[in-house]
């Protein structure tokens, strides 16, 4: 009985399954959003009014609710209740619930907790005002010049957390812009005439396909759903045909959107540490900003102080009725330790905190960095960052090589920054770093001898990094050269050195055109070190020489 | 118009001017059907390329000095496009592969494959095999090596390899095994005198004994170098005196004075200055083991007795870590600091021995 019960069950399950196939896919979608959303979405992104009218390709993710939630209050009591009634289905949700219902005392989980934290007006946010102000006067242009060139566009980049999408969200909704994003369809599929699925290159063309007619249609036509009349839009998530692919033409497709586009378009770009990584790089040439007259707006990492006050504004939520039962605060230590491990990036820092002050969660073990830090009391304060969480210190070729070539010392003459350090933050390419070494350190050098030590060292390590059968040996050449160079120098110049980069040697083959007819055919038999080494001072003076001649029997005939 | 270098080179191996003996052994050599791979080694300006083409002269005959210079484009796996000058006739083909630097390989391999893989169209009266003349084989990477030796077997029916190299210390034992070693030594004081004497006695130009031993002195034995430097006296003075000037390679000249250089200051400022001197004989394409040679001649002629020692012990040093490391300015810049170091102490323990 029991097991056809279960039969039928399945079979019900089945059936149900077919019927709602439509439906069962905007749920796969929810789903997948949801998940999404709690790995990668900013801070207030809201759940997705899927719209039967939508294709699979074109799935705007609307911020709709970044207007209706204005009071932080109703979002924290936005059950999973009251979101289902705006045609979504979240399956998520309904787990919440679930398991809320099981688990009994425990404090509910929101769907996305960081949504409480968003900044709803631009004083909230973190960002440095003058950036803010240069958004805002972009919007403001867009706004002036809607009647004329409505497709405008802009460029947003800095480090990730920066809150380059937070600022833009905000003051989309300030100037009453309805954001709609792109996202990479994850199922877009061809299926041609005969119900085979397409192969290899149509796929991509439906791909870009697919992003043309967002960008086109997203900027006329606007969603049922909503009240807006301004639409902006906005592309984070690059389609991959356009990173890998050169002749899928991006520079073609912006072109036609700054033809028939209706709306302003927003490109934002996470800066990523090497050239072929970055986007706004290889994508956003000069040449394509000078064109589409791009405004070009680069965000830098937030700066501590700001970050500290920002998180006391979280630790004020964090304090408010309806979630209090969630979170307790954290200590002052803890806070200052987020925000060191943290480097300015707030997403991060917001997530650390959320960690570090769930109800229940023993208090994070810090570390003692030993860089002390002059405050304003001239006491001097040891920070300290999360033992357990928060970023690695990862640092910039050019920070690093300051650190190396004006070593600081402590009051026991011990480095701030070991060699050992700054190699583990620094170990991409230790031939590039040893190279810029090279070429920076002569200067910060008083004393012959203490070259002669640094020097060696550098040349040691230029022959274990060349030795490439172990691994292992190119970073303890990294090592030994760092080394040479912070502890060789005794007495160290101080002042302002511009950092140059290491010298390539490109050697071209300098023989005239002249030169070369005296050698004939042979020439292109002869090695170019070897016509440098022989030939080249001679042949030089013997065709010199030739010419005059001729020239002055060409005169002559005359 | 050609240079004397290349209008009065010889053509035949009977015609050669001095290793007539060793003439005479490679023409036997050719007489036989069968033909090893060679190698020829010797040092600069001896004649090494003269006896191949003379060689393949004599396998081949007139047809092989139809010379036509060819660019050839070869494709590296990581997608890279080098392009390497060649020179060929329908015998033989020649190649430098060192000047796609450390793509020699695909280059080796690449260009033996096209040329052996194709058969001699006429037969009739030839040898059934091209040659491939590797000039500076010495200069090959140990990769481009044993690519090459695999190579040399394979295709051992339809090509020969002919190297030429300037010392066989940095060829593989493998290949040195596979080829028959020539030697070629640099032609002595007196021949070089003669071959002078009779080149301006073609051109219709008196050359003093004098200006032809001073001509061979400042050549160091090199017989290309000997006949460009006069030709190149001859284009600044026209008829010869016995004591006028003769043209100085001018990277040597620019090495002299960046050792007075160095011994005439030695700090740090300074060895950025001789840096940026190195670097422009680097881009120059002076290799990097004759900017070393050059500055540790020129330092240790000028430098005192008691510090010679030392400044050749720690030569030897560097331009090992030079040969085995990537980056030759390090150890060139290396040496001269070592150099300054030890100069600027012998100065001041001077001033201080003054003292008592």
């Amino acid at each position: 009985m029991k097991t056809f019960l279960n039969i039928f069950l399945r079979f019900y399950q089945l059936v149900t399954l077919q019927n709602k196939k439509k439906r069962q896919n905007l749920k796969m979608s929810a789903r997948k959003k949801t998940w999404v959303r709690c790995a990668f979405s900013e801070m207030n992104i809201s759940t997705t009014p899927v719209t039967p009218e939508a294709t699979p390709a074109k799935r705007t993710r609307s911020s709709r609710n970044v207007s209706t939630r204005t009071s932080r209050s109703q979002s924290g009591n936005s059950t999973p209740k009251q979101v289902l009634p705006i045609e979504s289905v979240d399956l998520t949700a309904v787990d919440d619930e679930n398991d809320a219902e099981s688990t009994g005392p425990t404090p509910e989980v929101k769907a996305n907790w960081m949504e409480s934290f968003a900044p709803a007006a631009s004083e909230d946010l973190a960002v440095h005002p003058k950036k803010i102000g240069e958004l805002r006067d972009w919007l403001r242009h867009c706004e002036a010049m809607r009647k004329k060139f409505p497709a405008q566009m802009c460029l947003l980049t800095g480090p990730t957390g920066a809150g380059k999408t937070a600022t833009l969200r905000v003051l989309a909704n300030e100037f009453g812009f309805q954001v709609q994003e792109w996202i990479n369809p994850v199922d877009c599929e061809v299926v041609n005439a005969l119900g085979d699925q397409s192969s290899g290159s149509s796929y991509v063309g439906s791909h870009l396909e697919a992003f043309k007619s967002f960008l086109l249609r997203a900027s006329r036509y606007k969603s049922l759903l909503d009240s807006h009349s301004k639409r902006l839009l906005l592309v984070e998530d690059f389609p991959n045909v356009l990173l890998s692919d050169k002749e899928a033409n991006f520079e073609e497709i912006l072109d036609e959107y700054s033809t028939y586009g209706k709306s302003p378009l927003v490109f934002i770009v996470a800066d990523a540490k090497s050239r072929g990584l970055n986007i706004s790089y290889r994508l956003f040439t000069d040449q394509l900003k000078a064109k589409h007259r791009i405004e070009h707006i680069s965000f830098n990492s937030i700066a501590s102080t700001i970050m500290q006050k920002s998180i006391k504004v979280f630790c004020s939520v964090m304090q408010q009725p309806q979630n209090k039962a969630t979170y307790t605060l954290p200590s002052s230590t803890v806070v200052d330790s987020i925000v060191v491990g943290a480097q300015g990036d707030i997403r991060n820092a917001l997530i650390n905190l959320h960690l570090s002050s769930l109800k229940g969660v023993p208090s994070m073990p810090t570390k003692q960095l030993n860089v002390s830090v002059a405050t304003k009391g001239r006491k001097k304060k040891m920070q300290s960052t999360l033992k357990s969480i928060g970023r690695d210190e990862s640092i910039t070729l050019m920070h690093a090589l300051g650190r190396v070539l004006n070593p600081k010392f402590n009051e026991e003459k011990h480095m701030l920054h070991s060699p050992e350090e700054i190699t583990e933050a620094f170990s991409t390419e230790p031939r590039n770093f040893v190279n810029f070494v090279h070429a920076n350190y002569l200067p910060h050098f008083k004393d012959i001898e203490d070259v002669v030590a640094a020097i060696n060292d550098l040349g040691l390590s230029d022959v274990m990094l060349d030795e490439y059968r172990d691994s292992s040996l190119s970073t303890m050449g990294l090592n030994i050269a760092i080394r040479g160079a912070m502890l060789a120098n005794s007495s160290p110049v101080s002042g302002w050195m511009p950092v140059r980069g290491p010298k390539r040697i490109n050697i071209h083959s300098q023989a005239t055109l002249a030169e070369q007819r005296l050698l004939g055919v042979g020439y292109s038999g002869i090695s170019k070190s070897l016509y440098a080494t022989e030939y080249s001072s001679f042949v030089k003076c013997i065709a010199g020489k030739l010419s005059e001649s001729q020239s002055s029997q060409s005169t002559d005939s005359i | 118009m050609a240079l004397w270098v290349d209008k009065y080179r010889p053509r035949e191996l009977s015609k050669l001017d001095f290793h007539k003996e060793q003439a005479e052994n490679l023409r036997n050599l050719c007489k036989q059907s069968d033909f090893p791979h060679l190698m020829f080694y010797g040092p600069s300006g001896a004649g090494k390329k003269t006896r191949i083409m003379c060689l393949l002269r004599e396998m081949y005959g007139a047809g092989v000095e139809r010379l036509r210079s060819e660019t050839m484009t070869f494709t590296t796996p990581s997608n890279r496009k080098i392009e390497v000058m060649t020179v060929s006739s329908n015998y033989h083909l020649e190649v430098n592969p060192s000047d796609a630097g450390m793509y020699d390989r695909t280059v080796v391999i690449d260009l033996i494959k096209q040329v052996a893989q194709t058969h001699q169209i006429e037969i009739s009266g030839q040898r059934e095999f091209k040659v491939i003349v590797i000039s500076e084989g010495d200069e090959l990477t140990k990769d481009a090596q044993h690519a090459l030796r695999r190579t040399m077997e394979k295709y051992v029916a339809t090509c020969r390899i002919i190297i030429s190299v300037n010392s066989t210390s940095r060829i593989i034992p493998a290949i040195r095994s596979r080829c028959l070693g020539i030697r070629v030594a640099a032609p002595n004081e007196t021949e070089i005198v003669s071959i002078l004497q009779s080149t301006c006695k073609r051109e219709g130009l008196a050359l003093p004994v004098e200006l032809a031993k001073r001509v061979v002195d400042k050549s160091e034995r090199n017989l290309r170098r000997a006949l460009l430097m006069l030709e190149a006296a001859k284009v600044a003075k026209a008829p010869f005196t016995a004591n006028q000037e003769i043209p100085d390679l001018d990277w040597q000249v620019f090495l002299r004075e960046t050792a007075s250089q160095i011994i005439s200051e030695q700090t740090p400022g300074k060895l950025e200055k001789i840096r940026e001197r190195l670097y422009e004989l680097l881009t120059q394409g002076v290799p990097p083991n004759l900017i070393f040679r050059g500055l540790v001649e020129q330092l240790v002629n000028n430098c005192d007795m008691s510090i010679k020692a030392k400044t050749l012990e720690f030569a030897t040093e560097y331009e090992h870590r030079m040969q085995t490391g990537a980056k030759h300015i390090f150890h060139l810049e290396a040496f001269v600091a070592q150099f300054m170091n030890i100069y600027k102490k012998f100065l001041s323990e001077l001033v201080m021995t003054d003292d008592f």
